[in-house]
């Protein structure tokens, strides 16, 4: 039994008007790459349509369907014939899966490399070796400090999980 | 003409000869490119913008706010482009969007206008198509390629406002100017799957060994491009396929940069070829190609 939650569809609304333009067409469904090969599993329109009708349990905490399997190739948002911004609703719902710390870990790994480190994967040793081998140049990447404080003033530091940190 | 240049993570930390055969081709053009310190991730638009659409517009822009050569910035990574589009897109749309990102680079003593200007190594290859041209020294007979082209190259063109999002000709021009072959294949537009495969990698697999399968069955003898996580998708997973299945999968994967680089001359050895996990010499020898 789901509930509908009436907030959370102003949310996205708020976020993307978008979402009120589409007439259920299933156009997106039809040209997307993992709706082709899940059977079903993944289907864009139905996140649209769990999205209307304001089924946030469906959506963030069971995960039905799965946003995180959204490929973000963005044809559905270039065949929507009502310019729906697809892939930025599903942003929306991946970002407050995040929020509830309901995220595969290779995203968790990925924000906590950048955290750590400023970029998503440091230079190592035997990448600066290899680099002066094929005579590149050593550039520096952002101080950490700085990137830190930003992650701390968007939440993001505050959301990844504490027993990775 | 120079720009600033954008490089990344995945190439200069995991690819760098991708970074090599970039390099030697635009310093070849004339075309100057200024290292810049202090750059962050982009960060990814399959990865942080997942997480947090703040934080990727915050990132984004402080990296922006960086370039400070006239004609902009360029980068060897359609991720990096897309992100780096799609804050500039987003900032110059919403004047509430710029000023709370403003907000947040306040923190860290740094703000941004919006009015760097982005661009993919290849936009700017294709601009330079006629000089391009001009300095192929060893036409790239024999070589019979499968342009893949990527999503975030193209899409979403409102955004990226480039190529056409569903039939692209740009690369293929490039491929063609170099005296190669650009064959036609089924699946050409799909995705390579390399964003699901944090969530699901069994189907990332799936997705790459269906365009394997239809660049084999094009008869295509390798593949070019332009995106780095497309090239570690193609690159790293055609062995781990040929285990699992009974696929032969054995295509060498070039980057856009590295088919140029050979074209104007340059030798494997200094392009780094060796790091190929699929040695691309097999293909030189089969087609009687000396570079």
């Amino acid at each position: 039994m789901s509930v509908i939650n009436f907030e959370f569809r102003n949310e996205v609304l708020k976020h993307n008007a978008s979402l009120s333009y589409c007439y259920q067409c299933s156009t997106c469904s039809g040209g997307c790459p993992v709706a082709l090969l899940t059977n079903g599993k993944y289907n864009p329109r139905k996140i649209i349509e769990e999205a209307i009708l304001g089924l946030k349990d469906k959506l963030v905490e069971k995960q039905e369907p799965n946003s995180w399997l959204c490929s973000t190739c963005q044809k559905c948002v270039e065949l929507c014939p009502q310019k729906v911004e697809l892939t930025e609703i599903f942003t929306l719902i991946k970002n407050l899966c995040f929020e509830k710390s309901k995220v595969p870990d290779g995203f968790i790994a990925q924000g906590q490399a950048v955290l750590e480190n400023g970029v998503a994967i440091p230079y190592s040793k035997a990448i600066l070796t290899r680099r002066e081998k094929l005579g590149l140049p050593t550039i520096k990447t952002a101080p950490v400090d700085e990137i830190k404080k930003i992650l701390i003033e968007t939440n993001f530091e505050k959301h990844l999980p504490k027993e990775s940190a | 003409m120079s720009f600033d240049l954008f490089l990344g993570c995945v190439i200069p930390a995991r690819l760098p000869y991708l970074e090599t055969s970039s390099r030697k081709v635009f310093e070849k053009l004339g075309i100057k490119l200024n290292d810049v310190d202090g750059f962050s991730c982009c960060p990814d638009p399959t990865g942080i913008e997942q997480l947090d659409h703040k934080t990727w517009l915050a990132l984004g822009a402080r990296n922006l706010s960086l370039c400070n050569t006239n004609n902009g910035v360029v980068s060897f990574c359609s991720g990096c482009v897309e992100t780096l589009k799609g804050v500039n897109y987003a900032i110059n749309k919403d004047s509430h969007t710029k000023e709370e990102v403003n907000q947040v680079l306040k923190k860290v003593g740094k703000s941004y206008g919006g009015k760097v200007e982005v661009k993919h190594f290849a936009e700017l290859l294709y601009e330079y198509l006629d000089k391009v041209k001009a300095y192929v020294e060893k036409p790239l007979d024999g070589f019979k390629v499968a342009v893949h082209y990527g999503c975030h190259y193209l899409r979403p063109s409102e955004i990226i406002n480039w190529d056409d999002p569903f039939e692209p000709k740009t690369i293929d021009e490039i491929v063609r100017a170099l005296g190669a072959e650009s064959l036609d294949y089924q699946m050409k537009m799909e995705c390579c799957g390399n964003p699901v495969e944090k969530t699901d990698k069994d189907l990332s697999l799936l997705m790459i060994d269906q365009k394997l399968n239809a660049i084999q069955k094009a008869g295509a003898n390798c593949v070019v491009v332009v995106c780095p996580a497309c090239y570690q998708q193609y690159e790293f997973n055609q062995r781990e396929l040929n285990k699992r299945n009974e696929s032969t999968y054995e295509f060498p994967i070039f980057y856009l940069s590295e088919l140029v680089a050979l074209a104007f001359g340059f030798k494997p050895e200094e392009l780094g070829f060796n790091f190929h996990r699929i040695k691309p010499s097999k293909l030189f020898e089969s087609i009687k190609f000396t570079p």
